[in-house]
Order: C-alpha cells, then structure tokens, then sequence
C-alpha cells in the first residue's frame, strides 16, 4: 500500500505524524518533490483563479501524486476547540481535489473538535479504511504523535540556543506552508541569510504558549494558525530586531490579522510582503535588502547611544 | 435596388464598420481607431463606408451596433439592434464557420472565450481584472522593445527558445521583460516568449474550465500576430483557424443580427454635419447620486442612461439646470 | 452624552434591525447610516486593508459616514468566515482615524441570548428579558415576511403590465414595516400586503425564463454591491429565483446535515460560511430545471471560491449554464452588464433551439 503525501499545506505541520504513521501501519510512503515551475503550472491549471496561491501549490502537488500511490493524503480540518477555527480553505480540499480531477483516491480526516471528530477519531478510520486494527491504529497514532512532537520540540530548542546569536535577527511571521515552499518562502529566507541575517520562525515557538500570548495583539481572533503566528512576536518582542509579515495573494485570514499587526505592534520595524504566482526575484531582494539596511542603521544607532552612555559612565 | 445592413463594432481601442447585402457577403469595411471619441470615429467610419458604395444601387435597411460603446452609437444610430460583443462575434463567426466549437478572442483591452455546441452559444468567459494580455499589452511592451506590434509575429517565428515570462500583470510583465533583457536573452526568444506568456495567461484566465473543442477560430485584433497563432497551436494541439476578416466578425455578427430584426425604415448615410454631443453628470436628488449621462442630437435629448430611481429621470429641463 | 447607534447597510434589511433598535434603545437615539453611494465605497476602500474582500470595506464606509452624522456607537454582528473578524479591525481602523465611539461587538457563532442581552444591558436598555426576547422574535418574524414578499417580487416582477407596480407597493411596505411594535401589528401588515402583492396584475408565461442566484450573502443582499443585478434580469423578462436570505441563514444551522446531504453528489464536507448551500442550491436548480445560474460573490471569498469547482461540475454534469461575477471595489459596470447581456441570450437560444427539437 503506498500513501502519497502532497508537500504543500498541512504537510510542513504534521510530516512527522503522518509519515510514522503509515509506517507503523506497514504502508509505502511516497512525497511530491520540492514545489517547483512545473508543480506550481499545474496546480494554477487546476485551481479556480482566485484562490490563494498556497492553495493553487497544493493542487499542483496533489496533480503530480496521482497515478504515482494507491491513495492520496488530504485532510480537512475546520476546528481544533472552541475558538480556534482555521480558514475555510482548509474545510474543503477534500472536495475541491475530490471535484477537480478525475480518478483520485484519497484517504482523509476529518479534525472537526467542535463536531466531536477529533484527529485520534480521524486516524483510527483511516487505519480502518486500510484494513487495520484499531490497536494496530491505535498504537501507531500514539507513536506517530509523539514523534511529532519530539520533533517539533528539538526544532524549538534548536531555535531558542541561537536566538542568543548577535546577528541582525527577524521573525518570519509566515504560515510554514510559505515559508519552506522551496519557490515562496525559501528564496527569501535565503536571501536573508546571505545578506547577513538570521531569519528566525515564528512557527517553531511553542505552539502553547504563543497561543496564549496571542491574545495581547488580538482578542477576538479564532484562526487558530494565525494565533500562533503572532503570539511568537509577543514572545520574542525582546530578542529579535525585525518583523517580516510574509503572506500569499489573497489569503483571507492574513489580509486582516497583518493589518492588525501593523497598525498594534509599532515598537520593531515591520515590513509585509505579499507574494503572488508572478512575482520577480528582483524587486522581492530589493525590498529586503532595504529593509535590513534600516534595521542596521538602527542598530548602529543604538550602539552608539550604548557607547556615550558608557563613556559618559566613566568619565562620571 | 438592393437591400444592405449596416453593422458597426466601436471597441475601446478600434472601431469597425461594415456593409453586408442580403447574402451576408461584405459590401464595405472599415477599420480604424476609437481615440477615445467613438462618436467621431463612427462619423468618419460610416464618411467611408458611404464612399464604397453606390448609394442609387444599396438601400441601407437596418443598422446594429456593438462593442463597448455599443448604447452610445446606437442611440447616434438610431440602430435597431444593440447587441453585447460576444453575441455579436458568435453570429458572425458562425456565418464563416457554420462547425465552429471555440472562438478565442483577443482584441485591444477584452479577451473572451465563446464555446459553441450545434451552432449556439453555450458558455463564455470574459477577462476580469486587467487588461494583461490583451492587445493594448502587447503594443507597449512593442513600443518598449522599439519595435512596432506588427512585426511582433514575424519575430517571434523565428525564436528556437522563447524565454518564460510572468505576464499577467503589466507591471511584473514589464519587470521580468526588462530583467531578462538585462541577463542576456535574445530578442526574439523574449518576444516568442510574450506572445507564449499571452497565451497561456489567457487560458489560465479566461479559458478556465471551458471545454475547448476543434475547430477553433481566433479572432480579434491579436489574430493578425502570427506568433501569437503559432503559440496557441502548440498549447492546444490543434489548428486555429483565422479568418482574413476575422477583426470584422464583430460588427458582421451584428450587421447578420439587424437584417434578421429589419424594421425596414431607410438609413440615412448622412451624418458627418449632425452634432452629436453628451453631458454627464450626478443626479443629486438621492443619496444614490446616480451618474447619468444624456445624449443629445443637435440639441435635442435622444437617450439618456445611468439612471437607477424613479425621480431621477432627465428631461430637457434637468439638463438645462444642472 | 447622548447615546447614539448605528450599524452598516445589508440590503433592505436594515429596515427590521432598525425598528428592532429603536424598540430596544427607547432611550436613545437609533439611526441607520446613510443609504450607500458611490462615495460610502470610496470612503471604505480607502481605508481597508488592500485584499480585504468587499463586503469589508461598505460596512467601514457606512460606519465612517455614521460617525459623521454623530452615532457613537457602532453594531457590528458577524460571523462564518472573515465576517466574524471584521469587528477588531474595523474598531482599530476607526480608532486610528481618529473617532471617539463605543464599538459592540455580537459574533454569531456565539449567538447566546443571554451574552447579547446582556450587550445591550450594557448598553442601556431598559427592557426586562422576555421583553427583549419578544422583541427579538418579533423582529425575526419581520424578517421572514420581508423575506417572503421579496422573493414573490423577485420572482414576478420581471412580467408585471404596469411597470413599477411591485416597486411601489414594496416601498410602502418597507415604510409600514418601521411603525410595527407588535406581533398582531404584523399580522395585519402581512394580509394587507400579501393581497396587494397578489393582486398586482401579471402576464407571465408557463415557460418563461428562469435563473436562480447563489452565492455569499452580502453581495447577494446588498444590490448596490452586485450592481442591482436582480433588477437588470427582471427587465428582461427572466423570473428570478434566491433561496439564500437571511431567513435561510437563521434556519440553517438546524438544517445543515440535510444540507449536506442531499448535496453528497458533490460534497463530503461542509465548505465553509454559504458555500455549502451554494452547491447544494445550485444542483437544486439544475434538477428543477432553472434556464441557467448566476453565482455571486466578493473578489476572494474564500468559501464561494472552494465552491467554484463544484458548481463548474454540476454545470457540466447537468449542462445548465453557470455565470461567475465576483465584485470588488475596483469592478466595471459595463463588464459585468456585457456579461449579463450576453448570458440571457445565451439561454434565450437555448430555450429556443430546445423548442424546435420538440417540436420535431
């Protein structure tokens, strides 16, 4: 049995999960390559033209799995709790790739928590579906999560040990699914790293307690995905020098909640750039590289000022 | 005496003018541009026609206008049909080709799709958002390669490797233009690669999710560029027909349209010395401050539109006053 | 100070939310704001988040230019998609601008009698809790009588002999509906204008043309969103047919599994906000036999979107022709009229060709 994960959307979140899942069930994984031109043509072939363009990648992904597994990996998720909801977008993949192409088989869950379909509830079917046992299934979600979460935690370890680091640090505040898309958010967090910067995640934080923090920036926000994104400024408000806001055309939740980010958190300078399918490398770099020469020359500024008051201390 | 019908097509960018005879077969054409003054450019396009023919042998029966500006003409007309632009182009495309299933249409700032089953319309599409693609892109990104739009075609048909271009939006199209420019692509190769980009941005915009089924006509101003004929071809995998009229099939569709409405009260050709003039402005009534626009006819109110409430509609006097 | 409140524009609906105000707020001062124009938009735009989708930016512009005839506070109730949001960051919009206002919050999604009675304690009603909850149900219950009229004129009004007889009647009734304080009142209002309506002479064939709107509620409601759409259609003759009201909305949470179902053809899951009922309407129509579909929605509604697909399959499915309109701030009137135009003479030759084939 081979289960084809599409590398798009919920896939930078549970990659973990999923893939020791299926393997303590015994199946064959197989994952779409890195997004490139071809997947990204497809996928903008396949997707009605208005939809984000994270949404069109996945489609391209999906596009390029079929034929390739005997089932296809898509989830929907509309709630994970009260108040905390995600995009709609999320609700309907399933039937989107469902209605869209022809002879596609896909295994799906549902995390609805609100309705009682809860991710446990969801895996034990699909183990089901596959001819699994329910402690079979059982036990390899347990496994599976918390694999999930080691992982996740070492990656937030490995985080906060350089957010000691003295280089010029910015907080992508992006969905995973943008920020390590290898043609969205990895040319740009490259980028960053080759002028100097250390691009910091908002989404490796502790997912807990930027949630709680959250609240700080935005009290009645319930996209859950977008909470922990900005919880992570609270949280870092001190250690970073920089926010960068990186969105994709035209996401729904992001149009609203960075507009809120930009008009609330005032103390770090802040940049907000949306990507869409057609955009040129060229004047992406410019807009970073000017926005770190600001950063730098606030920095130098603030060096300075550290130096008189030294000076001054000593000459006291 | 014969009977013949006047067809005019006033588009944002070109304007088409065109006499058929009972027959259906073209007696006198026309094709120049809108600059922005469509009662001028219909003047000067029916000055023209009236020079093509022998008016002691043509009696012009009926008049149909379509097009953009289609109201405007047709009240300055008089027309006894006014018909939006994809109707109109698929009557004329069907009378050249009765098996048509596709037409592509790419003019001067519309692009639109018609998809046809057993001679009648069954789905469209129109371009939404932006002018991208459309002819009016093509000539400024010409005019910025120094060339002009109709040695387009024949350039590009001679690239071995058109480079990729992001053209949806005239601002990155222009960007990316001008940076492959700079890395060192070769000038055919970026103009085989706009004529490419135009093309696949059509498909992916207006062309979503229709059946496209041979044969296909292309049509509009854009079908006078080869390259673009050539590029449509390798992404579909099927011949595309073009049609030596095919700019005309517009104001054809709606000539074939006022013959089948024909009310039979004689055109009068004479219209250069008549002025025509129109006045907008906001209604100020209501708070809906409808923006009415009023038409007038040596000084006489012919047709006005805009207008949405029941207190809002002008007579000789609102005007006088406002 | 003087309390004065306000709330943005949904259609006619701002009619009934009035009246319910006013009886809530005896106190104070209710005032809707001012009927929305090109300027209400502008206004909205300019100070909207560039992407935001459009119902987004009338509801600011109404609540800018109700500011400026002195409301100081401001209803906003929301929910389903980016609508439940909209509240935080219009408040802060307007904060920035610099107004001083009180901004209340009702999400729907909460929708808790108690939570919203308390609001408008807050606020200062001097109303007990069954008096409240009676007013409230008298309201819905205007609602659904609005709802119904609407849909007879929506349905009727392109085949009407004298022109204008639905409109006016319409009006009066609207105008009526502000003065009604109690059940019996409606009651009345009901039979009167149910008869008028009823009797307002129409010539409408056994066959005649019909299409059915689906789609996302405000620019479905709001006909100055989608550039009164519903009026363009009936003046050619053509019966139009919308199932998603408000009253849908109140009635739907109860009904949503049935929704689901009976649209499982094409829908596992709900989609999101109206999506669902938009698929679940639109394969409804096919098999009703409707002469073609309209789906409208802002520029980027997300759940509208995830139901193109559907919709584009049901088409092909049920070979019934599907026109897409999405509106935003920046949409050409002469676009959407070219594409209207174009779509009635669509399935006027449809009909026509399906004619002849019976005939033979």
């Amino acid at each position: 049995m081979v289960i084809g994960l599409p590398k798009a959307m919920l896939y930078y979140r549970y990659k973990v999960l999923w893939e020791t899942f299926f393997k303590e069930l015994g199946c064959e994984i197989i994952t779409s390559a890195d997004t490139n031109r071809k997947i990204l043509e497809d996928g903008i072939k396949y997707s009605i033209d208005e939809s984000c363009l994270p949404s069109k990648i996945f489609m391209g992904h999906v596009y390029s799995l079929i034929g390739k597994c005997d089932y296809i990996l898509i989830p929907q998720v509309v709630s994970y709790g009260y108040d905390n909801d995600v995009c709609v977008k999320f609700n309907a993949f399933y039937d989107i790739a469902n209605n869209t192409f022809e002879n596609i088989n896909i295994l799906d869950y549902s995390i609805n928590v609100m309705e009682g379909e809860k991710e446990q509830k969801g895996f034990i079917k699909m183990g089901k579906r596959l001819g699994k046992s329910y402690f079979h299934s059982l036990i390899a979600y347990k496994k599976a999560k918390k694999a999930q979460a080691l992982s996740d935690q070492l990656k937030s370890q490995l985080q906060a040990d350089v957010l000691e680091s003295n280089q010029m640090k910015l907080l992508i505040v992006s969905h995973p699914y943008i920020t390590y898309d290898r043609l969205i958010g990895y040319p740009i967090t490259e980028y960053i790293k080759k002028l100097g910067g250390l691009p910091i995640y908002a989404d490796l934080i502790n997912k807990k307690e930027s949630l709680q923090r959250s609240k700080e920036i935005s009290d009645s926000l319930y996209w859950i995905y977008n909470k922990e994104l900005i919880g992570a400024i609270k949280l870092l408000e001190d250690k970073i020098d920089g926010i960068i806001l990186l969105t994709a055309f035209p996401c729904g939740p992001d149009s609203l909640v960075n507009e809120l980010i930009i008009r609330k958190s005032k103390k770090l300078p802040t940049i907000n750039i949306i990507v869409d399918e057609l955009q040129g490398e060229a004047g992406l770099q410019t807009r970073i590289e000017s926005f770190m020469d600001i950063i730098q020359e606030r920095l130098n500024q603030q060096e300075r000022l550290n130096q008189k008051e030294i000076n001054k201390k000593r000459i006291v | 005496m014969q009977t013949a019908y006047l067809g005019v097509d006033i588009g944002s960018i070109s304007t088409k003018g065109i006499i058929i005879d009972e027959n259906n077969k073209i007696i006198a054409d026309k094709y120049i541009w809108t600059e922005g003054n469509p009662i001028n450019a219909v003047k000067q396009i029916i000055h023209d026609l009236r020079q093509q023919i022998n008016e002691k042998e043509f009696k012009i029966a009926s008049v149909g206008t379509t097009g953009s500006a289609r109201k405007l003409v047709g009240a300055m007309l008089g027309a006894d049909v006014v018909k939006n632009e994809i109707t109109a182009h698929a009557i004329g495309t069907l009378s050249v080709f009765p098996e048509v299933r596709t037409i592509f249409e790419i003019g001067g700032q519309d692009s639109k799709i018609i998809i046809i089953d057993n001679g009648i319309v069954v789905d469209y599409a129109m371009n939404t958002i932006c002018a991208a693609g459309t002819g009016s892109f093509l000539s400024s990104q010409a005019k910025r390669l120094g060339l002009d739009v109709t040695e387009f075609g024949e350039i590009a048909l001679t690239s071995q490797n058109p480079s990729k271009l992001a053209a949806r939006c005239t601002v990155f199209a222009e960007s990316d233009m001008v940076h492959k420019a700079q890395i060192g692509h070769k000038k055919e190769d970026i103009i085989a690669g706009l004529c490419m980009a135009v093309v696949s941005n059509y498909l992916n915009n207006v062309g979503k999710g229709k059946m496209i089924k041979p044969p296909i006509v292309f049509q509009g101003g854009v079908s006078k560029n080869v390259g673009v004929i050539k590029a449509f071809e390798q992404v579909t995998n099927e011949k595309i027909y073009v049609d030596a009229n095919s700019h005309l099939m517009g104001a054809l569709g709606v000539a074939i349209l006022s013959k089948r409405a024909k009310k039979d009260k004689p055109f009068n050709l004479n219209i250069s010395d008549i002025n025509y003039q129109t006045i907008g402005y906001e209604c100020n009534k209501c708070p809906n401050n409808c923006e009415i626009i009023c038409f007038y006819k040596d000084d006489e109110l012919i047709d006005s539109w805009g207008n949405r409430c029941a207190n809002g509609e002008p007579t000789e006097r609102t005007l006088k006053n406002a | 100070m003087q309390k004065i409140i306000s709330f943005p524009h949904i259609g006619n609906y701002y009619v009934p939310i009035e009246t319910l105000l006013k009886l809530l707020f005896k106190d104070h001062t209710v005032i809707s704001a001012p009927k929305i124009t090109k300027r209400t938009l502008e206004l909205g735009t300019k100070y909207s988040p560039d992407f935001v989708c459009v119902p987004f930016k009338y509801n600011l512009g109404n609540y800018i230019e109700a500011l400026e005839n002195g409301a100081n506070i401001l209803i906003q109730a929301c929910g389903g998609c980016r609508y439940g949001y909209y509240a935080e960051i219009q408040e802060q919009i307007l904060k920035d601008l610099g107004y001083q206002f009180e901004f209340i919050k009702i999400t729907w999604g909460k929708f808790n009698p108690f939570e919203v009675y308390n609001l408008c304690k807050k606020i200062g009603t001097s109303l007990s809790f069954p008096k409240f909850i009676h007013y409230v149900l008298l309201t819905l219950k205007m609602i659904k009588v609005m709802d119904s009229f609407e849909s007879y004129i929506r349905e009727n009004i392109g085949f009407e002999m004298k022109k204008n007889s639905f409109e006016t009647i319409h009006k009066q009734f609207l105008n009526e509906l502000k003065h009604i304080h109690s059940f019996r009142q409606l009651n009345k209002l009901y039979i009167k204008y149910n008869q008028k309506l009823k009797k307002v002479k129409i010539n409408k064939p056994n066959n005649c043309l019909k299409i059915g709107i689906v789609g996302e509620l405000y620019s479905l409601m709001e006909p100055f969103c989608n550039f009164f759409i519903e009026k363009e259609l009936a003046e050619n003759n053509i019966q139009v047919s919308r199932f998603i009201t408000v009253t849908f909305l109140l009635k739907k949470s109860r009904i949503e599994k049935k929704i689901l179902k009976s649209a499982k053809k094409y829908l596992k899951y709900a989609i999101g906000a109206d999506g669902t009922d938009s698929v679940e309407k639109g394969q409804m129509l096919a098999e009703d036999g409707y002469d073609g579909i309209i789906h409208i929605k802002p520029f980027g509604c997300t759940p509208e979107v995830n139901a193109m697909p559907m919709l584009q399959k049901i088409s092909n499915d049920y070979k019934i022709p599907i026109l897409f309109f999405s509106f935003d701030s920046q949409t050409s009137e002469t676009g959407i009229k070219t594409r209207l135009e174009a779509f009635y003479d669509m399935i006027l030759m449809r009909k026509e060709q399906e004619r002849c084939k019976q005939l033979i």
